[in-house]
């Protein structure tokens, strides 16, 4: 979820493609642009992966809209709740919400990039608290603050976590256990 | 790099007890008497049978194990303090109760080897655990005021703040990256290719 040329996450993100619409005809090379035949014409409609998309896009070559994972839809029902939105289904298996946001708000006017940033933003840092909690309560701690408080929901939440998540998720799991065990270990001679 | 993963995020606490251990001072009751020893890391001694002195926390582990001596706890690891901060820990949810920095490591090295030196060590025990669920609880309330930009949250011991480290530093990467200015390629009539990437963080 960085922006670092070596960064696996940030490839990843780079993947996820942006519905566009062509404005200038494209001969003979259709096929490069993803398409099945040849000349593409103004209009046609073409998914563009987001690592090509912003020098397309800023040539005024494309037009494109919002994609998926960050239509009004989604918008509402993060704002209703933002932990009961299942990211991971929103951008696929293994795919990056966060960092897929944050390449299309790039190339997003200011507003409307201010906007979708904003949605970012408000979205993790709501998530995040929740993410922690489960991280250290899940795998088999046994304490009373987790478990009665989300019960089921908790598994939902853990499934529906983006890459982004998951990576934190895991951060906090270790550090947890390290923690754990090293309060149980013990340098107290065996008798 | 040459360290795996999990060493570059933060210590261990095996580390942080390593830490403790150095700059600790504390009070033995040596059980026997020898004139002063000389170590690279400073002279100590000389010692006499029951007479308190003070010495690393190192040392006196040491001699402990080897039951040369017992271990004096500090004042703050009895059963009254501790009852005082956890009662203040939950009078006052917004602050953390001052404790000592390195107060985890340095009960758990006490607790672990000079149990037997420590006046109702069970109830000790438990105070803290305690005091370490009410702090938790209270981390988790200060996080969620976090933002890009900082997090105040004062009176952590080093533990507390060792656990939090490597998930709050990515997690506010993650942020500032999220509320950073688009770094766009410029707009350019010829075709020259120009990144879209930003010089990462």
């Amino acid at each position: 979820m960085d922006a670092d040329y070596w960064s696996f996450e940030s490839c990843l993100a780079e993947q996820a493609r942006l519905p566009c619409t062509l404005k200038l005809d494209v001969e003979g090379h259709g096929h490069l642009l993803g398409a099945n035949e040849s000349d593409l014409h103004v209009g046609a409609k073409v998914s563009i992966p987001m690592w090509l998309a912003p020098t397309l896009i800023l040539n005024d070559w494309l037009d494109f809209n919002i994609p998926p994972p960050f239509m009004q839809r989604v918008k509402r029902a993060l704002n209703a709740n933002a932990r009961s939105v299942r990211l991971s289904t929103l951008v696929g298996n293994g795919g990056e919400w966060y960092g897929f946001g944050k390449l299309v708000a790039d190339v997003l006017e200011e507003s409307q990039a201010k906007e979708l940033q904003a949605v970012l933003l408000t979205t993790f840092k709501e998530r995040f608290v929740d993410l922690m909690d489960q991280a250290q309560h899940f795998g088999g701690i046994p304490s009373s603050a987790g478990a009665d408080s989300m019960g089921d929901t908790g598994a939902d939440f853990r499934e529906g976590l983006e890459m982004t998540e998951r990576e934190l998720f895991l951060l906090a799991q270790e550090s947890a256990k390290a923690v754990r065990l090293w309060y149980e270990s013990t340098d107290r001679k065996e008798h | 790099m040459a360290l795996p993963a999990n060493l570059m995020r933060s210590p261990l606490p095996a580390e942080l007890e390593f830490i403790a251990l150095q700059q600790t001072d504390i009070l033995i009751r040596p059980h026997f008497s020898m004139g002063k020893i000389r170590l690279l890391s400073g002279s100590y001694g000389p010692f006499r049978a029951t007479a308190n002195i003070e010495v690393p926390l190192w040392v006196g582990k040491y001699m402990k194990q080897q039951g040369k001596c017992s271990l004096i706890p500090p004042v703050w690891l009895s059963v009254e303090w501790l009852e005082e901060k956890l009662r203040q820990e939950i009078s006052r949810p917004e602050e953390f109760a001052p404790l000592p920095f390195r107060f985890a490591e340095i009960a758990k090295v006490f607790l672990d080897i000079a149990a037997d030196d420590v006046p109702s060590p069970e109830r000790v025990r438990s105070l803290l655990k305690d005091l370490r669920e009410v702090r938790q609880a209270k981390t988790r309330k200060g996080l969620a005021l976090l933002d890009e930009m900082e997090l105040r949250m004062t009176g952590l011991g080093s533990m507390e703040i060792n656990e939090l480290r490597p998930f709050l530093t990515r997690a506010m990467g993650v942020m500032r990256v999220l509320a950073s200015e688009p770094e766009v390629p410029a707009s350019t009539a010829d075709n020259t290719f120009v990144t879209s990437m930003d010089d990462g963080w």
